[in-house]
């Protein structure tokens, strides 16, 4: 991995833009099945931040006992998960073909299977970072040197199970747990503002104990400052992530009909023309 | 409700869920203090023309489903009479305690709606297919169960089960281009099941999604001169004990739910059968104790066994087993 | 009746619209009764009407009473 700051930047950029065509690829394909495209094309910078540089990780072996785990809590956004670990080498591009096909390990959420470095099944909301708790002891109980990323829904944060772990992994001063909350703003029948309102998420985290900071969810150059600057402090880490639901195109950006919806052959082929012109 | 024969197309054509959003839209007419609760669901209830119209009936807990039903009971509580719903999953399981505390032992009255219960989100995994709600609901005291047959069931029994002066969980089961079962109004009643075929060999118990399955595997059955009941059990808690005892005329009974063949439709029947002096053996068709990988709504339904053809083969293998 | 007067009759009687609320600009979302019900319903009578099974890139992309036109050409409606 390139020491060169400029250099890492430059990778997770890249990886970044492969990461959104294969979320094309895959929802294209899943036709009339639909797909979770808004709450994935939002996460792309932070997945590729974390799976480009930030994640220690061995691409030739998804079970590397020393590995950093990443939960996705808001599993319906794996297929900006299953594009990410597409670029590591863990998932084939046959096989992220097979998208929400008959008999698929790749469905509308993630189901656990570690050989294609998918560590944790998700998908039912609130649930992944009590997951991740559990796996940062043990990370101290076995004294490896682990990190656990845990991505988290806006939405998300209305589950009280949410605030449970919240309220615990200062207690067990987690300082190897990071959360990154998608603040795109919306939830499935709309805006946060409409449906339930989650104001001051930086202010909550701060409160229950976490080193919190509030930045631009696509600034690649931010995102990786902030997992560099935070590396000492011996508290649990949340970046609340500004982000866009939709991010990338033209059509899908702060619209929320594309929360879950079909991608046409249409849409595809305007989404694929913006993307090679940016 | 307006029941004629275009509405029943209508409403098979948009599946039970969306059917669900115009039944409250017109139980709202007659019902001044219906409120109907959701949690971030709107559109995926066909709750949206209902939000727009009824702002005032109208409340969304966002994703809070344990949060929804303490304030649904709170509600009920100062006389509102509440429907909630949200995915089958998270209106049965997540909010578990809160249904057992607030519902059954407080004794507050709602009717909640599971949608999309079952395997018809396959595609999504099994966070969001439901085959353990039935299940996880009938051990708790004084809770009604019901699991509609089409989408015109569906209207009828939330018509119902607003009257009802204690807690109900709905089932809705299928997707979009339910099959018809009822093809005109009926009558429905609360713990009266319905025979929908006469037959003297064997009886088939069913619910939900799974009972249009079931009348087709009885006409193939019947070309193999089996000559087979069609029961639809909508009400599986409290079971409609009369239909079991009828049932034990023919020699066999076989019960089909969309569910795992624990704890379900089959097990609420072979509770009380068992009970009985004499009754014959009963086949459990249905979910086999198991999550499977995930697909379509229509794959799903084969892995499981729940097709006419495989329900037919499975039954005339346990008759020849048996022999 | 013209395949044209029928497909307007269609949109009118599947959305339940008056006929003076009718009119060829009409878009998916833009009146009430052409929510995501409406847009299924409508859906369901355009195929029963003139017995076609439409594609779901079809469906996704019949936004509006023209746009519609344009879609119903390729299962030689127009």
């Amino acid at each position: 991995m390139p020491t060169d700051e400029t250099e890492q930047i430059k990778n997770i950029k890249s990886f970044a833009f492969q990461v959104r065509k294969n979320i094309l690829e895959m929802a294209v394909s899943a036709g009339a099945d639909s797909a979770h495209f808004g709450g994935a094309l939002s996460i792309v910078e932070i997945v590729s931040t974390l799976f480009a540089c930030q994640m220690k990780i061995d691409k030739k072996n998804p079970n590397w006992e020393e590995r950093d785990r990443f939960i996705l809590s808001k599993g319906h956004a794996c297929l900006a998960y299953y594009a990410a670990l597409c670029e590591v080498g863990y998932i084939s591009k046959e096989e992220l073909k097979t998208f929400e096909k008959n008999d698929t390990n790749l469905l509308g959420h993630p189901v656990i299977n570690k050989n294609l470095g998918i560590d944790f099944s998700n998908g039912s909301l609130g649930m992944g970072l009590s997951l991740g708790i559990g796996v940062a002891i043990s990370s101290k109980k076995k004294k490896k040197n682990f990190n656990v990323y845990v991505v988290v829904g806006d939405g998300e944060c209305n589950e009280g199970s949410i605030w449970e772990a919240a309220m615990a992994a200062p207690n067990f001063k987690l300082d190897n747990l990071y959360v990154i909350i998608d603040k795109n703003n919306f939830q499935q029948t709309g805006s946060n503002k409409e449906i339930m309102n989650v104001e001051n998420l930086k202010d909550k985290w701060s409160s229950f104990g976490w080193y919190t900071d509030e930045l631009d969810g696509h600034n690649i150059k931010d995102l990786h400052n902030f997992f560099k600057e935070s590396k000492n402090i011996n508290k649990p880490k949340t970046i609340i992530a500004n982000t866009v639901k939709g991010k990338g195109f033209s059509f899908s950006e702060n619209n929320n009909e594309w929360h879950h919806s079909v991608l046409s052959k249409s849409f595809h082929e305007k989404a694929l023309k913006e993307l090679m012109e940016k | 409700m307006n029941i004629n024969e275009r509405n029943i197309k209508i409403w098979s054509t948009i599946g039970a869920r969306a059917t669900l959003g115009i039944a409250a839209l017109e139980l709202a007419k007659e019902i001044d203090n219906l409120m109907v609760l959701t949690c971030d669901v709107s559109t995926s209830a066909g709750l949206d023309r209902f939000k727009k119209t009824y702002p005032e009936k109208y409340l969304d807990l966002g994703i809070a489903e344990q949060n929804m039903i303490g304030v649904a009971a709170g509600l009920a509580s100062e006389n509102f009479n509440v429907i909630t719903t949200t995915f089958a999953p998270f209106q049965t399981m997540r909010c578990c305690e809160q249904i057992k505390v607030n519902l059954a032992y407080m004794g507050q009255k709602i009717c909640m709606v599971g949608i999309a219960s079952g395997l018809a989100l396959g595609t999504l995994g099994y966070t969001h297919c439901c085959i353990e709600d039935v299940g996880t609901l009938r051990s708790i005291p004084g809770m009604t169960i019901i699991s509609p047959a089409d989408s015109l069931e569906t209207v009828k029994a939330l018509e119902t089960a607003v009257k009802l002066k204690n807690p109900s969980y709905l089932r809705l089961t299928g997707s979009s281009n339910n099959p018809i079962v009822y093809n005109k109004d009926y009558e429905f009643e609360i713990g009266k099941s319905i025979t929908l075929r006469e037959g003297k060999d064997i009886t088939i118990f069913s619910s939900g999604a799974m009972v249009y399955q079931s009348l087709e595997a009885a006409k193939i059955l019947e070309s193999k001169k089996i000559s087979s009941k069609v029961v639809n059990m909508h009400t599986i808690k409290p079971i409609d004990k009369l239909a079991i005892e009828k049932a034990c005329d023919t020699s066999f009974i076989v019960s089909v739910e969309e569910h795992n063949v624990i704890g379900g439709l089959g097990s609420a029947i072979s509770e009380y059968k068992s009970s009985l002096k004499q009754s014959p053996r009963q086949l459990f068709l249905g979910i086999k104790d198991t999550y499977t990988k995930g697909g379509n709504y229509k794959f799903l339904k084969e892995k499981h066994r729940l097709t006419p053809e495989k329900i037919v083969e499975d039954i005339l293998l346990d008759i020849k087993q048996n022999k | 009746m013209s395949n044209k007067h029928k497909y307007q009759d269609i949109f009118i009687k599947s959305l339940s619209i008056n006929n003076n609320k009718f009119n060829e600009n009409i878009k998916y979302n833009e009146i009430p009764e052409w929510d995501s019900i409406g847009h299924m319903t409508l859906m369901s009578g355009l195929e029963e009407g003139f017995g076609i099974t439409m594609d779901t890139d079809d469906i996704v992309d019949f936004s509006s009473f023209k746009k519609g036109i344009e879609i119903l050409k390729k299962y030689k409606v127009f």
